[in-house]
């Protein structure tokens, strides 16, 4: 790529991918999570939820560095829009489609989901309206309704999910700019519009990434920051709304339809020849169609899930408290498959990302001294690197499905009254994430164009 | 410096401020002061650079890149500096058309280059041709020479797929052997090699006595290699995308040491280390080069000369990484296009946009090209009337976990009689 399509149309990665025994990995991926729910089913209910125990690290007195960073952040975005139009048209050296996709989609998403909520010192939203509010006197004309929860974040995040997947030049730095212009400008006046409620429920990022930051490390809890395992914001902490549970369940199902829409499976259904595939113009429709298809398809077969559990457990939350409860402790999957989707992608764009870094201001400079810099894919061309890349997605995947299943074991332990109901409630959930993790890493396996 | 800064906007405005600080010392660059215009000449580069084409686009970027600097720095063309404006076309024919026509009405450039992937170039010469901007194409398509496009769309810097196919079957015929199975991807790429060889082959007075053709999206290939008739004494194989490793594997394991003649396209293993673990079974098998991986013993000056500024070591790897393999039978297209380019312009006296319809007759005029580093790959011809050129093809067998060249074509082997005459064609 540069993201969101990194392709090849000849023997590489995938290539020697296919030479190794992805069978035997998957088996035992799909084996350690399986270990994992059976280990579960046997702990003492206290170790269980012992091992969500955090400790405090420290004062969490950041508001000033927040709008500070947050500002730095402003002018950087608006900068770095001035550089897509003005700069560079290949993306590869364009800073901003570096910037977007492969420091931010790809890079800063994952470091939210390990380390916890760094999104809301950089968003750049919050030092603009703070300075709307408290520096111009803007009062909000409009309260944004409660009935509208999230919705109108996820609303756009599928529309972020189109970009992703569908538009034909998603890479096109004048056409990025021009979207990620308009983006802002259409959230900042609608957070003018109804006031902070609508950078909290309604900008998909600040949603998105607040969302994956409850599976990191850190967190604010009671005016302190605290450190505890990933995934203990979600074993430990209140059940979201229910657009922001689909929300979450919503981020997995894109995700997974990130991969889905690369292999020759998809052409397949398509009908198209993989080897010859005409490029994103092709697909537009068909994967809008599957993105939206994907969507459904992941937030029926959740909810079908937690039905079924709550059915085997005897009682216990009905579904949309179900949802809210159980939906969260989806994210880790989401997290370590962004992380597996785009491992090979990251190694060459933040190479790209390293030269633009270089020369920042497009001068000819090399604050970095890369002298004479070569951007490289060696790796790809060997079994043996390739079998580390693989196996490092892999384990990602993997641990975010065992991650997934510990924290909705925690969840359930506290949703239901004794620990065999726990248990049961948790047997359909555990089919699903075994299957999951299937799937997940037979996409990594899979050919893909 | 690095790849994406050499020739850019950035980048020749550098060098022109360098060139004049040193003016004293390197008298090419003074001749830009003494250009009737100093402006770049800007040429528009379609660029794979994401979608399938990625890594083809890559290698083509390096290429591109180091042609105009090394083109720049012996004084430009008409004393005026190239500027590259690459584009990614995504690999994608309608996004290739928008590429063209961003060439030709936001950058004003003065022509379009560089597209490799055929569809691409099929989606993109029609718009060329409407907005009457040349666009030299380094695709190995035999589009151009079979009449489909335009005359705006020339192809002087690459050899096409069936001149180069049709070359091969005389040193098959006479040393491989003269019973063919052909094995390839059942789609058009496939089906060109299918019908040129089995063509060229019966000219020879061989035979191609099976067509196994693979669907496109297989990754096993077991099932397939018991159809190889027992009479065989030449496999023709032609296989492309992720499973071509799949491929020679199970191949060496069907066919163990007792394997028939075999004889494949690079294509398949392009950016492919080919002493690579599992690609074992290789040695001792034959393919086409469009230009050696290898530098050879008699390793010419040119193609010295021209693995330096590129930064290709004596592997076809990367100076900076040695497992970085590139695109090596294919990238010296760009290289030769550009230099094509320079001699078409400097020939029509190129001043800018209005001078678009003397360069295509200028190159069009073009007929021999001789081997030098304006063509490291070899001497070619140029027939104007079908805007394809010809060029010598290269066979090379694999001995030790590298390809060593066996054998040259000669110019004349990869000739096929005139499809098409675009210098009908109003300009």
């Amino acid at each position: 790529m540069v993201a969101p399509q990194r392709s090849w149309a000849h023997a590489s990665e995938q290539g020697f991918v296919l030479l190794l025994p992805t069978d035997l990995y998957t088996g035992a991926g799909v084996v350690a999570v399986l270990l994992t729910v059976l280990a579960l089913a046997v702990a003492p209910r206290r170790s269980a939820l012992r091992i969500n125990a955090t400790v405090p690290i420290l004062e969490a007195k950041a508001r000033r560095a927040q709008l500070s960073i947050s500002i730095c952040s402003c002018v950087i975005f608006w900068l770095l829009i001035w550089v897509g139009l003005a700069g560079p048209r290949d993306p590869l050296a364009n800073p901003l489609v570096l910037m977007v996709w492969t420091v931010f989609w790809m890079g800063l998403l994952t470091v939210q989901g390990l380390a916890g909520d760094i999104w809301t010192y950089l968003n750049p939203f919050t030092a603009p309206a703070w300075l709307a509010r408290s520096g111009l006197g803007w009062r909000a004309p409009l309260c944004l309704p409660a009935w509208l929860g999230y919705w109108p974040a996820l609303a756009g995040f599928l529309l972020f999910g189109f970009v992703l997947l569908a538009d034909p030049a998603p890479a096109d730095p004048d056409h990025l700019a021009r979207l990620a212009a308009g983006y802002w400008v259409f959230h900042f006046a609608l957070a003018l519009l109804y006031g902070p409620a609508w950078l909290r429920r309604g900008e998909p990022f600040a949603v998105l990434f607040r969302a994956i930051g409850w599976v990191g490390i850190c967190a604010r809890s009671g005016g302190r920051l605290r450190l505890g395992p990933p995934g203990w914001q979600i074993a430990t902490g209140a059940a979201p709304p229910l657009s922001l549970a689909v929300f979450c369940v919503m981020v997995l199902a894109t995700g997974s339809f990130d991969g889905l829409n690369e292999t020759f499976w998809w052409l397949g259904v398509l009908g198209m020849n993989p080897l010859e595939f005409s490029g994103r113009s092709a697909v537009v429709w068909q994967n809008t169609a599957g993105l939206l298809l994907a969507n459904l398809f992941l937030v029926l077969v959740f909810a079908l899930t937690l039905t079924l559990g709550q059915r085997l457990a005897g009682q216990g939350p009905h579904l949309t408290r179900g949802m809210r409860l159980f939906a969260p402790t989806l994210l880790p999957i989401a997290l370590g498959y962004h992380v597996a989707h785009y491992l090979p992608s990251f190694l060459v764009d933040s190479q790209y990302a390293l030269v633009a870094l270089s020369d920042p201001l497009m001068s000819g400079a090399d604050w970095l001294r890369l002298g004479e810099f070569f951007v490289s894919t060696g790796f790809f061309n060997s079994k043996d690197s390739v079998r580390v890349i693989y196996l490092s997605q892999a384990g990602a995947v993997v641990a975010g499905h065992v991650l997934a299943v510990l924290t909705a074991h925690a969840v359930a332990l506290k949703a239901y009254g004794s620990h065999r109901e726990a248990v049961l409630s948790q047997v359909p959930l555990a089919v699903f994430m075994l299957g999951y993790t299937w799937f997940g890493l037979w996409l990594l396996a899979s050919p893909r164009f | 410096m690095t790849e994406l800064k050499k020739t850019n906007r950035r980048g020749v405005l550098k060098g022109l401020a360098a060139g004049t600080a040193a003016a004293a010392t390197l008298p090419l660059w003074a001749r830009y002061t003494h250009a009737q215009s100093a402006a770049p000449i800007k040429i528009g580069f379609q660029q794979h650079r994401t979608g399938i084409g990625a890594a083809y686009g890559r290698w083509y970027g390096r290429t591109t890149e180091a042609a105009a600097a090394f083109i720049n720095a012996q004084g430009g063309i008409n004393g005026r500096p190239i500027e590259i404006v690459a584009e990614d076309d995504g690999t994608d024919p309608k996004r290739g058309a928008e590429v063209v026509e961003k060439f030709a009405t936001q950058h004003n450039c003065d022509i379009a280059f560089g597209t490799l992937f055929s569809h691409v170039v099929i989606g993109s010469a029609p718009r060329a041709g409407e907005l009457k901007i040349p666009y030299f194409v380094v695709s190995e398509g035999h589009h151009v020479a079979s009449g489909g496009l335009n005359r705006y769309t020339l192809q002087p810097g690459i050899t096409d797929v069936k001149s180069q196919v049709q070359a091969m079957a005389p040193y098959v015929n006479a040393n491989l052997g003269k019973k063919v199975t052909m094995i390839y991807p059942d789609f058009a790429f496939g089906h060109d090699h299918r019908d040129f060889f089995t063509a060229a082959m019966a000219a020879q007075g061989g035979e191609v006595i099976s067509q196994i053709a693979i669907p496109p999206s297989e990754t096993s290939f077991t099932k397939y290699f018991p159809k190889i008739p027992r009479e065989t004494e030449v496999l023709y194989h032609v296989m492309v995308g992720p499973a071509v490793l799949t491929f020679v594997k199970e191949l060496g394991e069907f066919f163990g040491p007792s394997a028939p003649a075999i004889f494949g396209f690079i294509d398949s293993l392009e950016a492919v280390d080919i002493a690579s673990p599992g690609l074992e079974f290789l040695d001792g098998t034959y393919f086409w080069e469009g230009n050696p991986r290898y530098a050879q013993a008699d390793q010419s000056d040119a193609d010295k000369l021209f693995r330096e500024k590129v930064g290709v070591d004596a592997n076809g790897a990367s100076v900076s990484d040695p497992a970085d393999v590139s695109t090596y039978a294919h990238m010296f297209g760009c290289w030769e296009t550009l230099h094509v380019v320079k001699a078409g312009m400097e020939a029509a006296g190129y001043a800018g946009p209005g001078d678009r319809a003397a360069l295509i007759e200028a190159v069009e005029a073009m007929t021999d090209m001789p081997e030098g580093i304006a063509h490291p790959q070899g001497a070619k011809i140029f027939i104007g009337k079908t805007h394809q050129v010809f060029g010598h093809q290269y066979i090379s067998q694999v001995q030790g976990g590298k390809l060593a060249r066996v054998h040259s074509t000669s110019i004349e082997d990869t000739f096929y009689p005139d499809e098409v005459d675009y210098t009908t064609q109003p300009l």
